[in-house]
C-alpha cells in the first residue's frame, strides 16, 4: 500500500512548515498549495487522500475552493479538514453543510492535526514502514488519549521513589496509572518494552537533576523515536535550579513542575501539559439538561483550564441542542478564587449564548452568589472577568438537580 | 435571563485577553501576560517594529493591529519555525499570528450576532507607523508581556458596530 498523500492549502508558509514538521516522522507524502485556486490544481493532479484547507486566503478562499472540490466528481470524495482561525457558529454550520469531514480551529498543536488526519488515513512511522511495509502499525497519535477521564499512563523518571509515590497518590483520584524508573538508563528499555506492548506512556515526567545533562539527552533519545511523537515530557526540578529549567525549556520540555510538588494542582497541570480536554470531568448529561459539577477542591490550574475549555464546551452544547445547564455546587461552602472564576465565567458564557442555568447546592450562602461574585471580582486575580450578574438580588438555589430541572 | 449585550470596549479587551495568550502559548510555547488594557485608546497612535493588520468588514467594520518589536518578532518566528528566520519568515509568522487572534475575535463577534469577513493579513515595518480609525466607536488596546522577552506585544482593535 502506498503512503498517504496529504495536501495542505494555506497562504501561510508558517502553517506549511508546522504541518510538514508534524508529519515528518510518518511515512506520508506532503503536497502544498498557497490558495484555493492552486489547491484545486494540485488536488486534481495529485489526488491526495486528505486535504487540510484554510478559509481566508488570497485569489480563492477556502469556502469557494471547498464548493468547487465538492462539485467535481473526481475530487468530491477526498476528505477535507478545515484548518482555520474562524470558528463562529454561523460559519462552522455553513461550512459543515458543504461536506467537510472535520474542523480544526487555530491555534492548533501538531499533535491535534496528526490525530485528526490519522482518523482518516493510516499513518505509519517511517521506521516501521521501512522495516515492515505491509504491517498496519497504528499511528501513535491516533492512540493518544485526549480526554481527562481516560486511563492516562504516566512514566516518572526520578531518582527518588517518594516523588513517584506522591505523584501516583495525587493522580489516583483521576484513575491514572503511574510507572516509575530511577533514571534514564532504566527508562529507555522500559519505554522500548512499553511501545512493543502498546503500553506507551501518555506523558513522561523527568527529574532535571541527573548529571551530565542526563535529562536533556533523555529528551533527545525520546524524540528520536517516532512512536513517541507528540508525547509531552515535563521536567521536575527544585525551584532554585533556574538554569536547568531554562535549558530544559529550550530543549523542548513542555513544562516544568517545581519541587516540592503541589499535589493538589498536579493532576490538572499534567492535563494541561497533555492538552487534555478536562470538561468530561465536570460536565454530564441528565435528560435534556447538562450538569456541571464543581467541587470545593477545584485547583487554580483546573479553574483556569475549565474556564477556557468551557467556552468551546458551552458553544458545542448549544450546537448539540442543549439549552439548559444545572450548576451543581453541592458540598461547596467556601468561595475561593478558582471556584469563583469558573462559576462567574461559565454563567457569563451561558448568558452570552442564551443557555438557561440554575444552581444546585446545600449551603444557604449560595443564594448570595451574585454578591459574592461581584465583591470578589475586584481582587487582582479576577479583575479581568466580566460580572455575569446585572444586580445582587439573591439567587434561587435548589436542593436537588431534579428540583432545578423542574424549575426551567 | 439577561439578553446578550452589544459588544463594548470591555468585551473586546476581554476577548483579546483570552485569545492572545492562547495563540502565543499554543503556537509559540510562550506565555503572554495581559496588561491592564486601555479603553478609548488614543488616536492616532504610533506603532513601531513589525505590525500585522487585518481588516474586519460586515456587521463589524474595523481593523486589528498586532505590533511586535523587531527582536520580539524574530524571537517568536525562530521559536515557531525552529531555526533562523529571515524577514519574509518573520512577516509570515506575524501575519499568521494576527490571523489567529483576529479569527478568534471574529468568531466571538459572530456568535454575538455581529458576523464579518476578514481581510488577508498585511504586515508593515517601520519605526514610526501612525494608525487611526476615524469612525471607530470601539478603540481598545493592550500590551502583553511575553515570557523570556523584554519587549511587549501590543494588540489594538479599532472597530465600529452596525446598529
Amino acid at each position: 500500500m502506498s503512503s498517504p498523500k496529504i495536501l495542505s492549502v494555506d497562504d501561510s508558509r508558517m502553517i506549511h512548515t508546522l504541518i510538514n514538521k508534524g508529519f515528518a516522522p510518518y511515512d506520508v507524502q506532503m503536497v502544498f498549495a498557497s490558495n484555493g485556486a492552486e489547491g484545486l490544481e494540485v488536488a486534481a493532479k495529485e489526488k491526495p487522500d486528505v486535504i487540510l484547507l484554510d478559509v481566508t486566503m488570497p485569489v480563492m478562499d477556502g469556502v469557494e475552493c471547498l464548493g468547487k472540490l465538492k462539485a467535481d466528481p473526481a475530487l468530491k470524495d477526498i476528505p477535507v479538514i478545515m484548518l482555520t482561525a474562524e470558528a463562529g457558529k454561523e460559519n462552522v454550520l455553513k461550512i459543515a453543510k458543504m461536506g467537510v469531514r472535520d474542523y480544526i480551529v487555530k491555534p492548533f498543536t501538531e499533535a491535534n492535526v496528526i490525530d485528526r488526519v490519522s482518523r482518516l488515513v493510516t499513518l505509519k512511522p517511517k521506521a516501521a514502514a521501512a522495516a515492515a511495509p505491509a504491517a498496519a502499525t497504528p499511528a501513535p497519535a491516533a492512540k493518544k488519549t485526549r480526554i481527562a477521564t481516560d486511563a492516562i499512563k504516566i512514566l516518572v523518571v526520578d531518582e527518588h521513589p517518594a516523588i513517584a509515590e506522591s505523584i501516583a497518590k495525587a493522580v489516583s483520584k483521576r484513575g491514572w496509572k503511574v510507572v516509575s524508573c530511577p533514571g534514564p538508563a532504566e527508562a529507555e528499555p522500559h519505554i522500548a518494552t512499553s511501545v512493543a506492548t502498546e503500553e506507551t506512556p501518555d506523558i513522561i515526567l523527568v527529574s532535571l537533576a541527573y548529571p551530565g545533562k542526563g535529562a536533556l539527552k533523555f529528551y533527545q533519545s525520546v524524540r528520536m523515536n517516532p512512536a513517541l511523537k507528540g508525547i509531552p515530557l515535563v521536567g521536575l526540578s527544585v525551584k532554585t535550579a533556574t538554569f536547568d529549567q531554562n535549558e530544559a525549556k529550550e530543549t523542548g520540555y513542555a513544562a516544568i513542575f517545581t519541587k516540592p510538588l503541589d499535589l493538589g494542582e498536579l493532576p490538572d497541570r499534567v492535563a494541561r501539559a497533555m492538552d487534555l480536554d478536562i470538561t468530561p470531568i465536570f460536565y454530564s448529561a441528565e435528560g435534556d439538561c447538562q450538569v456541571l459539577t464543581i467541587s470545593q477542591d477545584l485547583s487554580e490550574t483546573g479553574s483556569l483550564d475549565l474556564t477556557r475549555q468551557s467556552r468551546k464546551k458551552i458553544a458545542d452544547l448549544v450546537n448539540a441542542g442543549f439549552a439548559k445547564l444545572i450548576i451543581d455546587l453541592t458540598g461547596v461552602t467556601k468561595f475561593e478564587i478558582p471556584l469563583i472564576r469558573a462559576v462567574a465565567s461559565i454563567i457569563h458564557e451561558c448568558n452570552n449564548l442564551g443557555i438557561a442555568w440554575r444552581v444546585v447546592g446545600d449551603d444557604p450562602d449560595l443564594s448570595n452568589l451574585p454578591t459574592i461574585i461581584s465583591t470578589n471580582l475586584k481582587v487582582a486575580a479576577l479583575k479581568e472577568l466580566p460580572n455575569p450578574f446585572a444586580n445582587t438580588a439573591p439567587l434561587d438555589v435548589f436542593e436537588t438537580k431534579a428540583a432545578a430541572a423542574a424549575a426551567f | 435571563m439577561p439578553n446578550p449585550e452589544k459588544p463594548g470596549n470591555t468585551l473586546f479587551i476581554e476577548t483579546i485577553n483570552l485569545y492572545v495568550p492562547e495563540v502565543m502559548q499554543t503556537m509559540v510555547g510562550l506565555s503572554a501576560t495581559p496588561g491592564k488594557g486601555v479603553e478609548n485608546y488614543p488616536q492616532p497612535s504610533k506603532l513601531k517594529g513589525v505590525t500585522g493588520a487585518i481588516g474586519l468588514s460586515g456587521k463589524v467594520n474595523g481593523i486589528v493591529y498586532t505590533a511586535f518589536s523587531d527582536p520580539l518578532s524574530k524571537h517568536v518566528a525562530e521559536k515557531i519555525l525552529g531555526g533562523a528566520a529571515g524577514e519574509q519568515d518573520i512577516s509570515d509568522v506575524v501575519a499568521e499570528l494576527t490571523n489567529m487572534i483576529t479569527g478568534n475575535l471574529k468568531s466571538r463577534l459572530c456568535d454575538l450576532g455581529f458576523n464579518c469577513a476578514l481581510s488577508i493579513p498585511s504586515v508593515m515595518r517601520g519605526e514610526d507607523i501612525t494608525v487611526s480609525a476615524k469612525n471607530a466607536t470601539i478603540c481598545v488596546g493592550n500590551d502583553y508581556a511575553i515570557e523570556g522577552c523584554p519587549d511587549l506585544l501590543s494588540v489594538l482593535v479599532f472597530a465600529a458596530l452596525d446598529n
